[in-house]
């Protein structure tokens, strides 16, 4: 960790030495540790030791962006020469408002000492827990567990003084018999909630029951979606429908949708990254507060998030969603998802099913198909399960879905009240906060030999 | 820079490892992309650091620093030894590396023109002209235009005495044109979808890619798709243009021939492969015209490079030989599984990452087909046009492509322009469907940018040469 006022003091210099109308600089560093396994070995055993720094000039309306990984005074004097090198070739951008100046920002804890001091080798004594509960039953094991501690500060010319110290620990495991896997996952800024011993426990009950799998035909079934599967699902959905983006080239489902009924009554889903309960971020890397963001209630289309460029092209204000000056081009996007717990148990809703199928999680998901209507196309695994009266009946080999997001979340017969944190693609600063789904019909259009 | 890794090799073999390497990385990239007219991505990016890998007693270390300071690259490499002791759990056979002559070598990618010293304002410029066409019917929302630049010096040492320097450009580009009408969206690219064509060529490789002779047929093909019919479902014999033969064997052959995978130790994010060990010179994995081979030495492409990140020099080695699967892509490590030595296909993405078990070139060989006698010896089928979704399951059998735009075959010609073409199958029985592939003329080494594998994610630039291709029977159209 460099610290707030060292990464500050030193911003302020090159700030100061800034021939631009504006200048922004943004931090995003620290280090980080993974230990992989598999066959129930560690094999890959990794540090990271690293930093990022992003520079953004502003001369009228044009923009320069360079980035650099050293936090050494003259590197970043050569990385803001290079912006503005290329804000002098750049053409006018008349979207950009102008970087914002300072606001409030949420005063959230997101770091604990006790993650950021894990070692190599702590990470290595819960590994072992992994491998003991699952050998105990004769299953061998691969997964992931992942620790690091790390510090984000946005600083710009108008007085944006953004500063937060983040933590993260993450553990996935699958476990695996001869034709069957399990998964479980844990996620927290605090390593303590991370529960080795729970987590294999589940891995390995999964992939018990999920022994022998038996083929079963392709078609429409009811499905009982478990938070791992229903989280994979809306990290899609999100990255076609979401953003500010998608949403302006109206290539998003919500872009003619506002307003209007597209799921069930039952189906809730916002971003709030402030939320605790989750991987929590108080600000975004333009400096902008993060807002709570409704954008799916009670099954009607709500909205989307915005930057500041975005928000200021479509006569909105930013919800403090932008990404790094390097990834302005993407829009904004929701990071912190959450799709709101309902009333029912995981139980309740497996009883209530005559014939289904229960998914524990889907693999490489696609959504280009068709965005307008969400298709979505992906395979199951890890756990893929027939439901017959009520009960698992056996396991049953891997499925392939492709299907209207839109169409099949308005077939909604139950949403779990228990939530689980999944992992998502932008790692420490967000991940997906997921209920179980009873859906009344998946459309199902694949099978695979396993 | 060889000195400073050298010493931290000699202080790591001081401590009695079995065996350690070294990497310097200094990466270079610049970004551009204009959307419908504005500059919304211009960034030069800056990337260094060293990275060290250590074995010992067996087990592996790894840590990575964002600095060239002694100090760090010793405090790195201690890490990485503190590391390799925590990951000595009882069970796991300690790692023996195949044998490797230790290189004193240098690798220059092919380049003719820097990309990095073509002004800035030029490339500019040409983005917008692209801009500029795509846009001249209202129809077209989106107009997409990007060009990438990278250029890596790094510097690779072992205990074992390796030093080897590699200088290496990489170039790509292409543009995209969306059409929207009410609830239909539809999109035409050139040359290829994603990002475009990428080679480790200079920008000489952007001005033969003559992207504004194609800007024309791109925004009337994109219209085109939304009053076009939608792909019927049935089972078709279809003829796969080259960028899409592409992805087919990127994730149908490439990722399932990666020995790591097989052995299991991707199964945490990727997954497995159906292509194991004991079926190795048994499995029929294609009709007997179907030849895989990687080949990491052809110039410019983008999977080629001097040596891997194990010190070990490119090669060409045969995957798939008349159908018959007789080899995997290999590490060190991997390699006595087979009883061979590496074939060259450990590469991290960065400083900051181990290697991995990464596709280089691997490429579909050529058959005899001119592409009108294929053509014409279609009675009805489906020509499948340029990547749009891409899915796959965790041991790679089951997979289905999407494509923007695909032709109806009629009497041996093109006709009807088709929306939403999606094809389906399971990996051996497709490529056992395979009864023609076109010839030299038509074959063409295909970049793809963007392979993500590992935890953490690493993304490499990989390549796939293939040229149209006809494959029998195949289920199409699945979306309704």
């Amino acid at each position: 960790m460099i610290g707030k006022d060292k990464l500050f003091t030193l911003f302020e210099k090159v700030a100061n030495s800034s021939k631009a109308d504006q200048t922004e600089i943004v931090y995003i560093g620290g280090q980080s540790g993974l230990t992989r396994f598999a066959n129930s070995t560690i094999h890959q055993n990794v540090n990271e030791d690293n930093n990022r720094i992003y520079i953004r000039v502003v001369k009228g309306k044009k923009i320069g962006v360079a980035t650099t990984n050293s936090p050494v005074l003259n590197d970043l004097k050569t990385a803001l020469k290079n912006a503005m090198m290329i804000a002098k070739f750049q053409k006018d951008n008349e979207h950009f408002p102008g970087l914002p100046g300072p606001e409030n920002y949420a005063q959230i804890n997101t770091y604990f000492d006790s993650t950021a001091k894990f070692a190599p080798k702590d990470r290595a004594k819960f590994i072992k827990k992994v491998f003991i509960r699952a050998n105990r039953r004769k299953f061998t094991t691969a997964g992931s567990f992942s620790t690091g501690d790390g510090e984000i500060a946005v600083f710009n010319s108008a007085g944006v003084r953004c500063y937060q110290q983040l933590t993260s620990a993450n553990l996935q495991v699958i476990a695996m018999s001869e034709n069957s896997s399990g998964y479980g996952v844990a996620l927290s800024r605090k390593v303590e909630d991370i529960d080795p011993v729970v987590t294999a426990d589940l891995a390995v009950e999964k992939a018990f029951l999920a022994k022998n799998p038996k083929p079963l035909g392709a078609g429409e079934y009811e499905v009982l979606l478990e938070p791992a599967a229903v989280a994979a699902l809306f990290e899609w959905v999100n990255y076609i429908g979401f953003g500010s983006k998608a949403f302006m080239e109206k290539t998003s489902f919500l872009s003619e949708n506002i307003g209007r009924k597209i799921m069930d009554d039952g189906v809730t889903i916002y971003d709030d990254a402030v939320d605790t309960s989750a991987m929590a971020m108080p600000f975004d890397f333009e400096g902008v507060p993060k807002k709570k963001v409704m954008i799916v209630e009670n099954g009607v289309g709500k909205g989307v998030v915005y930057d500041r460029t975005s928000a200021h092209r479509e006569g909105k204000v930013s919800t403090g969603h932008g990404l790094t000056a390097d990834e302005q081009g993407q829009g904004a996007i929701p990071l912190n998802i959450f799709v709101a717990p309902g009333t029912k148990t995981r139980e309740n809703m497996l009883a209530s099913i005559q014939k289904g199928i229960l998914v524990t999680r889907f693999h490489y998901i696609n959504g280009y198909i068709d965005t307008p209507r969400a298709v979505l196309t992906g395979m199951t695994r890890d756990g893929t399960y027939l439901i017959e009266n009520g009960k698992i009946k056996h396991g049953i080999k891997n499925l392939r879905f492709t299907d209207s997001m839109l169409r099949c979340f308005s077939t909604v017969k139950g949403i779990s009240q228990d939530v689980n944190l999944i992992p998502s693609w932008w790692d420490s600063v967000g991940c997906m906060s997921a209920p179980a789904v009873h859906l009344g019909s998946f459309k199902f259009t694949g099978t695979t030999d396993f | 820079m060889k000195d400073k890794l050298g010493n931290a090799l000699d202080w790591l073999k001081s401590k009695g490892v079995d065996y350690a390497d070294a990497r310097f990385v200094h990466a270079e990239s610049e970004s551009m992309r204009v959307t419908d007219g504005v500059v919304d991505t211009l960034s030069r990016n800056l990337n260094v650091g060293v990275g060290i890998r250590v074995l010992h007693k067996g087990f592996w270390g790894f840590a990575g620093v964002a600095s060239t300071r002694d100090a760090d690259i010793k405090k790195a490499a201690n890490k990485a030894l503190q590391t390799a002791k925590s990951s000595a759990l009882p069970g796991k056979p300690p790692a023996h590396l195949a044998e490797q002559e230790p290189f004193m070598d240098q690798y220059k990618s092919p380049c003719q023109k820097d990309p990095f010293e073509i002004d800035t304002r030029e490339k500019v410029a040409l983005l917008m002209d692209i801009n500029k066409g795509l846009k001249k019917d209202a129809r077209i929302k989106t107009a997409e235009a990007s060009l990438d630049f990278f250029k890596t010096n790094k510097i690779f040492c072992s205990t074992e005495g390796a030093r080897i320097e590699q200088d290496i450009i990489e170039s790509g580009g292409g543009y995209s044109a969306t059409a929207v009408s009410g609830a239909e969206v539809q999109k035409r690219s050139y040359p290829n979808s994603h990002r475009g064509d990428f080679a480790t060529r200079g920008y000489e490789f952007i001005e033969e890619m003559n992207f504004l002779d194609h800007v024309d047929s791109v925004r009337e093909e994109a219209i085109q798709l939304l009053s076009a019919e939608d792909c019927p479902d049935t089972e078709a014999d279809i003829i796969i243009c080259a960028p899409q033969m592409a992805l087919q064997i990127h994730e149908s052959c490439g990722h399932p021939t990666e020995l790591d995978r097989v052995l299991g130790t991707e199964i945490s994010l990727a997954g497995g492969s159906f292509m194991k060990l004991e079926n190795v010179g048994k499995l029929k994995y294609g009709s007997d015209i179907v030849s895989i081979f990687g080949d990491a030495t052809i110039p410019g492409a983008l999977g080629s490079f001097g040596f891997d990140d194990e010190g070990v020099k490119a090669q060409r080695f045969p995957i798939i030989k008349n159908g018959l699967h007789v080899g995997y892509q290999t590490s060190r490590e991997t390699a006595p599984m087979m009883d061979q030595r590496s074939n060259g296909t450990m590469r991290a993405d960065g400083w900051n990452r181990i290697p991995l078990i990464r596709m280089t070139n691997i490429n579909l060989e050529p058959g005899e087909w001119e592409l009108n006698d294929l053509l014409a010896d279609t009675e009805g089928g489906i020509f499948m046009d340029m990547n749009k979704v891409w899915s796959i399951d965790d041991q790679r059998l089951n997979f289905q492509f999407g494509v923007e735009c695909a032709w109806e075959i009629k009497g041996g010609k093109m006709g009807r322009m088709f929306k939403n073409p999606l094809y389906t199958g399971m990996t051996p029985q497709f490529w056992n469907s395979c009864d023609a592939i076109c010839n030299k003329k038509y074959w063409r080494v295909w970049g793809v940018p963007n392979c993500g594998k590992g935890e953490p994610m690493q993304t490499a630039r990989v390549a796939h040469g293939a040229s149209p291709t006809r494959f029998r029977k195949v289920k199409v159209g699945v979306s309704k």
